[in-house]
This record gives structure tokens, sequence and C-alpha cells, in this order.
């Protein structure tokens, strides 16, 4: 069902530049008009970020070497197709044509949900995709011990079958936590009441669903260590949620400088590896600017992508050192990733119209530490995040030295990343990884 | 936990019943029984000046008398039962209220008689397993977080002011299938415990999304979760007690019970969602009901129920005795909830009453009296929505003979759960489910 599935996907995908094919599906149910929609952005998304590059080119020396479109769609080749959870089966189910629809009702809200779904979508650099996409290369790059048994492997691809249900699991309860995590308080606002909470429900149902499914396709993998390590990430996610203080909305706002007076470690720190179920010790780093910001964010995104890449080994019989080396693999990759993305809105010199970014990114977190007198600016955020005035922000972090090293924190996960890669055979699946890596570097 | 060994039980249970001889006499004593729960401060008070009582025991003294609790508002049931011409079920259940009065409890080494002679208490019986139950999941949910809040909104429900019942009869069903397999290790007993944990913390997760869901502002008489925290906390605080259960279930390394498991979440978001359109035609409508109810409520009882089974290598026959009764007494406890929705006062229920109403939800008892009363079809169409419908149904309901028609259905449920726990073997444990099904459809909150 799913190889089928899978092909009808891929079919679909050669057919789609050609018009009469894009007619064709669209004439389908509205849950494959969105499925277009996707393709189509996909193919303006080349074209747009062709044309960047035309212009970045005019205005930096060396041209990139490494075009992120590219290295993402060759690395799909590579693992067969693309995994991305927007599978047919997903999204021809009775539960999602029902969110559809009822989505509808919510366009032209301010709802966050419809931002989250948006985001999916279209979402510039496939960041969603790339997530099952790693934990499949990362498979092929390791290969699987011989024991495993013929009918188990996906021979064309070189992945096993239980690896391509993990890599779906994984990008469903990525995608369930971005859901759950766009509800927003209904407010007292008359106006917009009914609009909020019915966002709101329709989120709440939407994760649950996607974790609910995650959680069948986890147990039929018959391997009860799987299911632990991935629950672990998903109590992780949840966990990320309550760290330090937060607006009325749960948006995170920075402890205020010199509430913690600790030593920085000289070991960066880490879950426990013999018990998934003992919490990250966060407390040891809180203000620490770069191990605090790293902790967040092992919980926010590096916990499951690493224990995805540390399950999707344990399903093919490898040694527990090469498992260790897929988790910390995975964990600095999505930390590159997560510095990458914290840098983006601090790239151009003012601050585009409508554009924010998180008061604990990076380079918010490293302008503090140099000047904590910015955190005045940030206390106007204690009711609600939008009460700041990120302009003010986004000028003083330029000014300093933040973004600098918000970049050297970029660079030092990736090199850890990329040394990583180091411990595995030298196979196109590697070689596709580093492309990844290099592309990222390059936005 | 508690000792298993044949020794402590005999002297935990010749105490027990020193216990239950003055709950007897407290019971005969006290003519009205209705504040017999708010009282119990009281009650234990005087326990200790008529039995030299440890302070610990007292505790449990309250605690049974969740067992027993189901004599408030018997007139109203008594009504019902009358005009449905049920006199057989009222005499049953009065009868069998007596009984309860005399022996609340059989031990283990008391040979069972016929079960109506001799009254077993499900929650006396399970003490060993239920004793600690609560505090066993708030010391799971507090050791995976290091975060206050989450370990704080988490295990808010776990007060030890809900029935218990979704562990109750999972224990029960455990011991009786085990009983039945004649294998009663310590192990088996341990690990089915946890099924009991995970059944309990499903439920509470899918109550905190609940909440979320349906903007209340009260439940189990304290102000709902949603209305102290905000929605991202509460949610993901209903994701972190999932995460924690699926964690504690995966350490069984039981392949089968996982996959048992998780057929219960993917259940209760379907039930969600069903419950979320309503545009079926009338002959689908009660279909569509009976398949919600199955998914939200009873497919967590009979899966449960089913993982214990699988986990003591029952065979298939045995599991699916397991489920099938499971299903029953969900299908049975969900309708009368129903019922009771349009019958008890908020007091009692520690929610508000003609909540589905209010929340647009057609249920058993207004399906039915769509029969008698076929103006109704239009407001359930449009959900209660226009100002006056809720007040209108709720009036035509108690009008028509919906109540008794959905107590009628619940009967049948619980009758065929009895039947099927009879094909156990013998045992207290045996006898329990069945007592679980009367207390299911005579509860009153």
């Amino acid at each position: 069902m799913y190889r089928a599935s899978g092909r009808i996907m891929q079919q679909l995908r050669h057919r789609m530049p050609a018009p009469e094919g894009r007619l064709a599906v669209s004439l389908a149910a509205p849950a494959l008009k969105t499925f277009t929609l996707r393709q189509q952005q996909r193919h303006e998304q080349v074209r747009w970020t062709a044309t960047s590059t035309v212009s970045s080119k005019q205005v930096t020396t060396p041209p990139p070497r490494h075009d992120w479109n590219r290295a993402v769609s060759e690395a799909e080749r590579i693992v067969g197709y693309p995994t991305s959870f927007l599978s047919l089966r997903w999204l021809l189910s009775d539960e999602i044509a029902n969110v559809a629809l009822h989505l509808r009702k919510l366009v032209g809200s301010a709802h966050p949900l419809m931002k989250t779904a948006k985001h999916l979508l279209y979402n510039g650099k496939n960041t969603m995709q790339a997530w099952g996409l790693i934990v499949l290369l990362v498979s092929k790059a390791a290969g699987h011990a011989p024991s495993v048994p013929d009918v188990e492997q996906d021979k064309s691809a070189g992945v096993l079958h239980s690896q391509r249900a993990l890599a779906e699991v994984t990008e469903m309860i990525r995608i369930s936590h971005l859901v759950h995590n766009s509800s927003t308080e209904a407010g007292q606002d008359a106006a917009t009441y009914d609009d909020m909470s019915f966002g709101n429900k329709i989120g709440l149902l939407t994760g649950d669903y996607l974790l609910g499914h995650s959680s069948a396709e986890l147990a039929n993998l018959r391997n009860q260590e799987v299911v632990e390590l991935i629950s672990s990430a998903v109590r992780d996610f949840s966990e990320s949620e309550f760290i330090g203080e937060r607006d009325e909305q749960n948006n995170p706002l920075p402890y205020k400088p010199g509430t913690f007076q600790r030593p920085s470690l000289s070991v960066a720190v880490d879950f426990n590896e013999h018990d998934v179920m003992t919490p990250m010790p966060i407390a040891q780093v809180l203000g620490n600017p770069e191990q605090e910001w790293e902790c967040r964010n092992i919980l926010n995104a590096g916990s499951l992508l690493g224990k995805s890449c540390q399950a999707s080994l344990k399903l093919a019989g490898q040694s527990e050192e090469l498992q260790r080396h897929a988790y910390r693999f995975g964990k600095h990759l999505a930390l590159a990733w997560q510095a990458c993305l914290d840098a983006e809105p601090f790239q151009c010199p003012t601050l585009p119209l409508d554009t924010t970014f998180s008061l604990v990114s990076a380079p918010v977190l490293f302008h503090l530490e140099h000047d904590p007198s910015l955190y005045a600016q940030l206390e106007q955020g204690k009711q609600s995040v939008d009460n700041i005035d990120y302009d003010k922000i986004h000028k003083a972090v330029l000014a300093g030295p933040a973004l600098a090293k918000t970049k050297e924190l970029q660079r030092k996960h990736t090199a850890a990343a990329l040394a990583v890669l180091q411990h595995f055979p030298a196979t196109d699946a590697r070689q596709a990884l580093e492309n990844i890596i290099l592309a990222m570097q390059d936005l | 936990m508690a000792c298993m060994s044949t020794s402590g039980r005999v002297v935990c249970g010749s105490r027990r019943q020193q216990t239950h001889k003055f709950l007897c006499q407290l019971f005969g004593r006290q003519s009205g029984y209705a504040t017999a729960v708010s009282s119990s401060g009281s009650v234990s008070g005087a326990g200790s000046q008529l039995l030299p009582i440890a302070n610990t025991q007292q505790y449990q003294l309250v605690r049974r008398f969740h067992g027993l609790s189901f004599n408030l508002g018997k007139d109203y049931l008594d009504l019902l039962q009358n005009a449905h011409s049920c006199s057989q079920n009222l005499k049953y259940s009065q009868c069998s209220k007596t009984n309860l009065r005399q022996h609340s409890s059989v031990h283990t080494q008391q040979p069972a008689g016929p079960v109506r002679e001799i009254q077993i208490d499900p929650y006396i019986i399970l003490d060993d397993e239920l004793k600690y139950f609560y505090d066993d999941v708030r010391d799971l949910l507090q050791s995976g977080t290091s975060q206050p809040e989450l370990d704080t909104i988490a295990s808010y429900y776990f007060d030890g002011q809900g029935k218990a019942l979704r562990p109750m009869v999972t224990m029960l069903m455990a011991k009786a299938i085990n009983y039945h397999l004649n294998n009663e290790s310590h192990q088996l007993v341990h690990k089915q415990r946890q099924v009991a944990l995970f059944s309990e913390m499903v439920h509470s997760a899918s109550l905190v999304h609940d909440d979320v869901i349906d903007q209340s502002d009260f439940r189990r008489g304290k102000p709902s979760v949603n209305a102290l925290w905000n929605h991202k906390k509460v949610t993901m605080a209903g994701d972190y007690i999932l995460s924690i259960a699926s964690i504690m279930i995966a350490r069984l390394r039981s392949d089968d019970v996982t996959i048992v498991l998780s057929q219960i979440l993917t259940d209760l978001v379907q039930g969600e969602f069903m419950q979320l359109g309503s545009r079926e035609t009338e002959n689908e409508r009660f279909a569509h009901y009976l398949t919600k109810t199955y998914r939200k409520t009873a497919s967590l009882i009979a899966n449960a129920l089913k993982a214990t089974a699988v986990i003591a290598q029952a065979d298939d026959n045995v599991a699916e005795v397991a489920f099938q009764y499971g299903r029953n007494i969900g299908l049975a406890f969900q309708l009368v909830d129903d019922m009771l929705d349009f019958v008890s006062s908020t007091e009692q229920m520690g929610k508000p009453t003609a909540a589905d109403l209010k929340l647009g939800l057609a249920t058993a008892p207004v399906l039915f009296a769509c029969e008698k009363y076929p103006e109704l079809n239009p407001m359930v169409m449009r959900r209660f929505s226009e100002p006056g419908d809720v007040e209108r149904a709720f009036e035509l309901v108690h009008k028509s003979h919906g109540l008794e028609q959905t107590r009628f259905l619940a009967k049948k449920h619980c009758n065929e759960a009895i039947r099927l726990a009879q094909e156990l073997t013998e045992s207290p444990y045996q006898k329990g489910l069945q007592v679980v099904a009367d207390l299911v459809i005579n509860r009153l909150k």
C-alpha cells in the first residue's frame, strides 16, 4: 500500500509540469488540490531561488557552490522517492479531508493555525519535507545488519520498509507539534472569539490525529526500544514549551540577564544515554547564552531528528556506537539548521514589514550577553510579545557582534555534523547529506 | 507494592472484614446516606472511636465509598424503572443494595457462592493494586520532566478524586484472567497494572485536551485546566502525559500489547472527529452515535482489558471475551453518562448538566426522543444553536421515553457484559466483573 501510493506520487510528480495533468488532478478531491498547490509552489520556488541567486551573485563575490533545492532533490532520488508525510494515503484520509473542509472556514481569520498551514505547504526551504529525508539518508548511509531478512528491505532504495515508516512518523510528530503549538488564547474579543476557539479545536484535533497515527505506526514497527525513544522525543517537545519565562500567549522570553550565576560548563549538556525517561538537565545551563540556546533547541528540534536517526539504525540492527553517531549527527544538523533560521531575519539591514523573530533566538540571546540593557526593551513583551518594538531590537542586534556569533554557532554545529558523518562509510547517501549541509551553510 | 503472599492476604482480609462490619453499622445508622461522601471526614473520625484503625486505614475507608455510592436520588431511578415496567430491575437493584449493606466484601479464601447472594466490592478486593495508584501515576509523571509547571498541569486530574473506573475494571479483568489461566505471578500482575496506569493516563490526557476543545470551566468539581493555564501549555501537558504513558508501555517490551493499546489513541481521535460533524440522515444517526461512543469511550476500556489478556498470554478466545466485556461496559457507561447529563444536578456530576446539548451534541436520549417528537430533528441538525433550542430539547427529552430507552439499552449492554464475564472461571474477580456491570447501570455520578 505504502509503496503503491509512493509510486502514484512519483508519477504525479512527473506529470505535474504538464498543464493537463494539473487540471486533471485539481478536479479530484480537495485534498489533492493542496497537493497540486504544493507542487506548483515547488516549481515556483525553484524559479524564485534561481533569480535570487542571480541577484545575490551581484552582491557577494563567491558564487554559491551548493544549491539547496538541487541538493534536496538529488537526495530524494537517492532514497527512492520523497517520503514526505504528504503521501496520498495521508492526504486522502477522511479525517484530513474533514480538516481541510473546516480549515476553509478559518481562511481570512487571524488564527495562527492558518500561518502554520501556509508554512507547511509553502515553506521556502522545504525544511518540513527534509526531516524524513534526513532520516532516510542516514539509514541508507549506515546500511543494515546482514541479519535483516530480504522481505523487509526496499532493495531499490537501499533502506528498510520499517525505516521508511519511521521517517514518516518523524514528520508526523514534528507537524503535530507545530500544529499543537499554533493554538491561541481566544481572549475576550467577541468578534474573533468563535474563529479563535474553532481554530484551536481543529488544530488540537489535527495534532492529536497525527500523534495517534504516529503511535499506531510506531507500534507496528514491533521494536519497543524505538517506541521508547520516539515517545521520549514527543516528551521533549512538550517540555520545550515550558522552559523559561513566557508571555500570556506562551511565547518564550529570555531570562533577565544576571538571573543565573553559573560557571559555563566545559562539556555540552545532553540526555542521559541510558535512561530515556530522564529529562534534559537544562537547569545547569540557564544563563549561559550558547548552552541555553543549545538545550532549548535540542528539546525543540534536535531531540526528534537525533532520536529518529538513532532509532532508524536500531531498526537496522546497527551497533550502539553507530546509533550514537547517528543521534549526534541528527542533533548537530538540527542545531545548525536552527542557527541558520535564527540568523535569517537579521540578514537584511532593515527588518521586513510584518516580520518578527523569536526573542530566544541565538542573535537576541547573544546580544543580551553583550549588552544587558536591551532587556529593558524585551520586558515590554511580558504581557504579549506583540508589544515589542522589533525594529529597535533588530537594529541593536545588527550593531553588535551577535550575528557574527550566531554564524559562528552555525559553523560549529555544521562542522560537528560533518565530522560525525566521517564515521559512516563513503556512499552516495553520505555525499547527499554533506551536500545538504553545505547548501544550508550558503542559504 | 503491598505484599502478595497468602499469609499477608489473610491478615489483610480479616482486618478488612472488621472494617466492613464497621461500615455496615455505619450504613445502618446513617439514614441520610446522600451526605456520606461529603461527610467522609466525620465518618472516619467516628471510625477511630469504634475500632482502633491506623490512620492510613482511614484514608482507605474514604476511598471505599466510591464503590458504594449509588443510593442518591434513587427515587428518580425507581420512577424511571416503573415507567418502563422494569419491575424486575427495581426488585433486583433494591435487593442488591441491601446485600451491599450487609457484605461489602468477600475475600479470596472464601469460596464464592452464587453472585447474587454475596456482593463483592471491586474497589476493596483490588485494594492492593489501587491503593497507591494515583501516587504511582504522579511519581511517573514527575520523573519525566524537569519543569515543575508541566508536572503540575499533567498531574492535575490525578488527584484521587476520580472514580478510577478504568483502572479498576482493568485490574479486575487482569486478575480474573490470571485466575482463569491459573497463572498468578506477582510479575504478571505488575505488568497488567502498568496497563491500568496507561488506561487512566490516556483517559486523563483526553480530558485535558477535551477541556481545550469544549472550553469548559469546571470538571470534577474544580476549575478545569484550561481555566487555569494557557491553551498551549494545556495542549502540551496532554501530549506529555501520552508520551510518558507510551514510554511506560514500551518498557513492557511486548510488541502485541503496544499494538493493542495504540489502537486506543487512533480510536479516540477518530471519535472526536466524528463528534465534529453530524450531517447524517436520521437512520444513520444512531449508528453514528454508537460508533462514536465506542471510539471515544469503549475502545479505551475494551483494548486495555484485551491488553491484560495478551500480557497473560491468554488465547484469542479469552482475549476476545476481555475485549467484548470492556466494549459492553464502556458503551453502557457512556449511555448512562449521557442519561445522567439530563438527570443529575450540577453538584452531583461536578460539571454542568445538559452540557452535551449546550455543546450541540445529540446523545442517545435525544435521538430516542426524536422518534416521538420529530420537531427535534431540525434542532439536532443545527446542533441546538438557536436560542431556546437547548431548553426545548431538554423538556422534550423528559416528556418522551428517551431516558428510559437509553437506560434500557445500557442495561442490555450490561447484561451482555455479565454473560461474557461468566465465561471465565469463577473467582472473586470474575464476580467483581459482574458487580461492575451493576455499578455502571446504577451509578449516579
